[in-house]
């Protein structure tokens, strides 16, 4: 008898305008989807790849000299690609792709220290005069025309019947409510499935038989992982839709509850209690960070020249190299530290706005496409950890050199000898996966109960609903 | 007869449902984001004021001209409240040097910039205004004949000796009299916040003005979207699916689309190519007169006592990333010999720091020119393409209003260059390029008081005006053409 009912609400359904349309509007949006990625796709891994090749020539150019080496370095570290950027682009337009890599030479010591990392930068947006956007990626077809779309289908799910009075037909026959219930909901459920699968195998199709792109086991794992997603977001909104139209028993008035539900939640409130959240840390000025910056080098700097007067005069290269490390570790840190500041307010802003499932579903996107704040994160620690081999690499290899003072950072207390190139480490950022789960798995959760509630709110509201 | 008509019209609208709901919902949404848009630009106005007060302090350490350290700062703009622009996305930090002409291009943010946060749009309340308006308008409209319709009430009406026009008309004024109240009291609850807080001018009022009348003009056009809709569909739900999907095309489809459809622009890397490739010919013309001068005076280049003692390094390059043609001139180290020489570098600078100048302003065209084509000609691309939804006509007009759109900031970058003349006139004024002061403060450092202020004024209510009146007029004549199509198959069709 279900199966009755739902093969009823299906036929229903496909006749409908609504079913033309959203067919029409999913199909255009996921082939827009990947035609676009295909045409960017290239261009960014060829830039990755130029990016990496330099990086290896410059090393090899510096392997002459292990001294030039420790303070050159690699310079800039790139981060590698999510081939799922389409899912997600996320964050990427705004996160920078690369972090610098560089030191300044320091007049007081006559010397360049180490080689380490420099993070804060001003986002690229700052040149953007372009009218503002959201790109065209799972996550808006998801979080945007899907929700909407599954409104559509089901404010009057209830109320219509109700009002044309078929419902009392259908519950004149011996079948219990909860079947009835469970027949239009998997009825409305296969029927949103249909263009939305379609348009998915469509959009796939393209992506994966093109050349340009190459998906693995692991992608083609995560993009199921993200079909999955977007098929609990959509029954969420569908029990939503059910809810209302059997509480509000007129599917005009059900329809305004939904669309200004949905516009609150999914449009509105992303974004209005991110910037709430982010007010609760807000990190110092780029200005102020300057001014402390310097404040702080400055402190050093004095410290030693109260120890040992003028650079020109001090005792030894020994010494010298004590300031230059000292001063650089003293900026890093520093550097680190605004650092993180602007993650923990990225962190703060991204926590109140779960109330949303649209957020929700917009973050496991970005965690399980590769891409979005987590994932830089990611390459952050990836970039640390590497900073710190190289630097080990460097002061290993000069202390091997009998010849060498072992000065790190001073030209002529360090090892000048050629080095293999073979044995310099090589920056390759990684993505993985296992840690992707651990990120999503609150937002997982998150999203199974707010679909658990509204699921059985739905239920209530139709087994005790008057006819 | 009009009348009885509207005042039928007006009761069934105010007394709905959804009448309340969107007034609900509306005043909500507005009142809510505008108390955090309110903090929001608290918070950037103490980011200015710091900044401004750190950039005079910095200008006073310089003892010298050639290290005047001066920067001019953007203040933010209240009316970013309504519609943020670009407001707070460009740089607000601009360095004033007389070896450089800034351009859009060469700022950077006194505030924080974060990256980890840019995500997030700030919501303004014309976006509200753009994604709830619409709604509402095509809430009421869809079911305004369809409606009457299917229940039969139309032909009763008809059956009357009324005009079909007036049927239309009084649906018309009726219900943008009751789409007017949400629409009117949220303002109002937003500029009760507002006034509290930040001080407004009376120039200001207008603008806000201006951007009533264009939320208007874009109300209106979506309620005639869905009369449209439902003169041409016999069935309730039938228009109800169509007006959904049409909205739901324009505002949240179609605006994302363009950036997808519409071709990236020129080749920006060869367009910075041949732009460089200028800019090394003005700089290599800079040093064939500095040469020139060199030889006349019989100094024998860079290994000339007179340059070792001025370590008279000149920094120059080109850089094609950002564009920069910038020369610098590295001076006086105090030697014995040192005032000997001082003289000859007085005429030396006297020379060369005009011809610095000239060529700034030369290469000061081609970088501008060629970040126009760059960036610019594919921003006015995507405006003109973004207007093929109302939401574009929309946003450039209220953008215009509230003076956060590209023009208003350029005038802004207009009057910093403006402000760089006046302190180049000032030092031509002073003599300071043929100064000893311009190298040496060992006879007392360089007084700055004097030294003429920034100010920038926005450009008054007529200039907005002038930029906002195309796209308010593109809203009301699809407004027209709208309401004369439904006037047309209203009064032909069968009932």
């Amino acid at each position: 008898m279900i199966w009755h009912i739902t093969k009823r609400e299906i036929y229903d359904n496909l006749n409908s305008l609504r079913f033309a349309l959203t067919t029409l509007l999913l199909l255009a949006l996921m082939l827009t989807n990947a035609v676009v990625y295909l045409r960017e796709h290239p261009t960014r891994t060829q830039a990755y790849h130029d990016a990496t090749a330099e990086a290896v020539e410059k090393l090899k150019a510096r392997s002459t000299n292990l001294y030039r080496l420790a303070t050159e370095g690699p310079g800039r570290l790139y981060k590698v690609h999510s081939p799922l950027r389409f899912c997600a682009a996320g964050d990427e337009a705004f996160l920078s792709r690369y972090i610098r890599g560089e030191n300044y030479f320091s007049d007081i010591a006559n010397a360049r220290p180490l080689w380490r990392l420099t993070y804060p930068q001003q986002t690229p947006n700052i040149h953007n005069i372009r009218p503002d956007f959201t790109t065209l990626d799972w996550a808006f077809i998801v979080g945007y025309v899907l929700s909407f779309v599954a409104i559509l289908f089901t404010f009057n799910s209830v109320s219509g019947e109700l009002q044309r009075g078929t419902l009392r037909l259908t519950l004149a026959n011996p079948i219990p409510r909860h079947a009835v219930l469970i027949g239009k909901f998997s009825g409305t459920f296969i029927s949103i499935n249909i263009p939305f699968a379609i348009a998915v195998l469509m959009n796939l199709f393209l992506i994966s038989t093109s050349d340009a792109v190459q998906l693995t086991a692991e992608s083609w794992e995560r993009l199921g992982i993200l079909y999955v997603v977007a098929i609990l977001y959509m029954c969420l909104f569908m029990a939503l839709g059910i809810l209302i139209s059997a509480v509000v028993r007129e599917s005009g008035v059900s329809l305004v509850v939904l669309l200004l539900i949905w516009v609150s939640f999914v449009i509105f409130m992303p974004n209005t209690l991110a910037s709430i959240g982010s007010r609760t840390s807000v990190p110092m000025a780029y200005m102020e960070f300057w001014e402390e910056g310097n404040r702080l080098g400055n402190e050093v700097r004095k410290a030693y020249q109260d120890k040992y007067g003028n650079t020109q005069t001090a005792p030894s290269v020994h010494v010298r190299a004590e300031y230059i490390t000292a001063e650089a570790e003293q900026n890093e840190r520093f550097n680190e530290t605004y650092l993180n500041q602007q993650i923990k307010q990225g962190k703060r802003a991204r926590v109140i706005p779960r109330i949303s499932p649209a957020a929700i579903v917009q973050r496991l996107f970005e965690s399980f496409a590769g891409t979005g704040v987590e994932r830089h994160l990611q390459f952050i620690e990836n970039a640390q950890r590497y900073a710190r081999e190289y630097r080990e690499f460097v002061i290993d290899t000069d202390r091997a050199d009998t010849e060498s003072l072992h000065a790190v950072g001073i030209p002529e207390g360090m090892s000048q000898k050629s080095v293999s190139i073979e044995a310099i480490p090589m920056f390759k950022d990684t993505l993985s996966l296992t840690r992707d789960f651990n990120a999503a798995a609150i937002d997982f959760l998150l999203l199974t109960l707010f679909l658990i509630a509204l699921l059985s709110g739905a239920y209530l509201a139709f087994v005790r609903i008057e006819i | 007869m009009l009348k009885t008509l509207i005042r039928r019209e007006l009761l069934n609208n105010l007394m709905t449902f959804r009448f309340a709901a969107v007034l609900l919902i509306t005043l909500l949404l507005v009142v809510a984001n505008t108390a955090v848009l309110i903090q929001d630009y608290e918070q950037r106005l103490a980011r200015y004021n710091a900044a401004v007060k750190t950039h005079s302090e910095e200008l006073r350490q310089a003892k010298i001209y050639s290290k005047m350290f001066l920067f001019v700062d953007r203040a933010p703009n209240p009316l970013s409240i309504f519609n943020v622009g670009l407001d707070k996305r460009l740089g607000n930090v601009i360095g004033i040097f007389h070896q450089f002409v800034p351009t859009l291009w060469d700022t950077f943010m006194h505030g924080t910039d974060n990256p980890f946060i840019a995500f997030f749009s700030s919501i303004d309340i014309v976006f509200i205004f753009e994604v709830v308006l619409s709604l509402m308008g095509l809430i009421f409209a869809y079911d305004a004949i369809a409606g009457e319709r299917e229940r039969g009430t139309l032909r009763l009406v008809l059956a009357q000796p009324v005009r079909r026009g007036h049927i239309l008309l009084a649906k018309y004024i009726s219900a943008m009299a009751c789409l007017l109240v949400p629409l009117l009291l949220s303002l109002l609850f937003a500029m009760l916040l507002l006034i509290r807080s930040i001080p407004l001018s009376s120039a200001d009022f207008l603008r806000i003005g201006g951007i009533v009348v264009a939320s208007f003009a874009y109300l209106s056009l979506f309620y005639l979207i869905g009369l449209l809709i439902s003169v041409l569909t016999h069935r309730t739900g039938t228009a109800l699916m169509l007006a959904m999907f049409v909205w739901g095309f324009l505002i949240l489809v179609y605006p994302n689309l363009i950036r997808a459809v519409v071709p990236p622009g020129a080749d920006i890397q060869t367009r910075k190519k041949t732009a460089a490739n200028q800019l090394q010919q003005i700089l290599d013309e800079y040093g064939r007169e500095r040469q020139k001068f060199l030889e006349s005076e019989g100094i024998a280049g860079e290994t000339s006592e007179f340059s070792k003692t001025f370590e008279l390094y000149t920094d120059v390059y080109v850089d094609t990333e950002r564009l920069d043609l910038y020369i610098e001139n590295e001076m006086a180290n105090i030697s014995p010999d040192f005032e000997r020489h001082v003289p000859l570098a007085k005429r030396y600078f006297d020379f060369v720091e005009p011809l610095i100048i000239r060529t700034a302003e030369k290469s000061w065209r081609i970088r501008q020119q060629a970040l126009d084509d760059i960036f610019v000609r594919q921003a006015e691309l995507d405006r003109i393409l973004l207007r093929l939804s109302p939401v574009g006509m929309y946003d450039a007009a209220t953008q215009a209003w509230a003076g956060t759109d590209l023009l208003g900031i350029r005038d802004f970058f207009e009057a910093s260059r403006r402000y760089r003349k006046v302190i180049i006139d000032y030092f031509y004024a002073k003599r300071a390029f043929a100064s000893r002061q311009w190298f040496v403060a060992d006879r007392g450092a360089v007084e700055w008081n004097t030294l003429p202020e920034f100010t920038f004024e926005r450009g008054d209510v007529s200039t907005n005006a002038q930029r906002a009146l195309p796209d308010l007029f593109l809203l009301i004549i699809g407004n027209l053409v709208l309401f004369m199509c439904i006037l047309l198959i209203f009064t032909k069709r069968e009932v």
